[in-house]
């Protein structure tokens, strides 16, 4: 995580200490230096695995599709 | 009839799924319901399309521009496209889902000319529509209810009665919202 980033770039968000407790033995010995790091990793690859689902089911081409059907029934300008 | 004014309630669905019977049937029974006469009745809806602007409702929406506020209380159309840009709020929504095919048909007759790349629309609205409901399902702002217009022709009673539990409502009108579905409108059966 870029220490650059300004602090209104954040959120606290509250987590049992149970799992920071596993998070900080996890990281021992990796590149990650802070148990947020670790955490933000994790949601981007969750965050990133749902969109690409999505993708797979309403891809870019599918969107581009639908709405010049929908153009041409007069639901969008 | 009144609805929760602390609710927005939304008619959904694919365009050509059966949104403006849905909302026939919600005046029908005198549940309370949004919309002006922008785009008049025709051939492709003779009994009316129930919509705000024109249908054109969507852009707004997507733009962040809708006044949901103003609209609680009160079933407006919002179809599925739309959908995927509510904010946050409180919203019941009643989807419905219809044979794609017929889906389809309705609308290359209100456009009024064959689709040439047909099976990539059909993959494209199938795909939306599962997004949607997918959407739908895991937002908890959202409650729905499924309704499929193939199966309210065929069993109008016991799909208007859902409806009704899914509202909370009385059913005393249970009847007058049956007797709005008609069978001579089903004209893209597959």
């Amino acid at each position: 995580m870029s220490k650059e980033k300004s602090i209104d770039q954040f959120e606290n968000v509250p987590i049992p200490k149970a799992i920071v407790e596993k998070i900080k033995k996890r990281i021992e010995q990796t590149d990650f230096d802070s148990v947020s790091s670790y955490i933000t990793y994790v949601l981007q690859e969750v965050l990133s695995e749902e969109n690409d689902e999505e993708e797979a089911v309403f891809s870019k081409e599918d969107e581009a599709r639908v709405k010049e059907r929908l153009k041409a029934l007069g639901y969008l300008d | 009839m009144q609805l929760d004014r602390d609710v927005n309630y939304i008619v959904s669905g694919l365009e050509r799924s059966g949104t403006s019977m849905l909302m026939q049937i919600l005046v029908g029974g005198d549940i309370p319901t949004l919309f002006d006469d922008s785009r008049k009745a025709d051939r492709d809806n003779p009994k009316g399309y129930y919509e705000l602007k024109g249908g054109k409702i969507i852009n707004s929406v997507i733009e962040g521009k809708f006044p949901f506020d103003e609209h609680k209380g009160k079933f407006i159309k919002i179809t599925a496209y739309g959908l995927r840009y509510l904010p946050r709020g409180n919203y019941k929504i009643i989807y419905t889902e219809r044979n794609i095919d017929e889906v389809l048909d309705s609308m290359e007759a209100m456009i009024g000319k064959k689709d040439g790349n047909r099976e990539k629309t059909r993959q494209s609205f199938l795909g939306l529509n599962e997004i949607v409901k997918g959407f739908i399902q895991d937002r908890d702002d959202l409650s729905a209810c499924f309704v499929n217009y193939n199966d309210i022709l065929s069993r109008p009673r016991a799909n208007i009665r859902r409806i009704i539990d899914f509202l909370g409502i009385s059913d005393e009108k249970l009847e007058d919202m049956v007797s709005i579905v008609d069978n001579r409108l089903y004209r893209k059966r597959r």
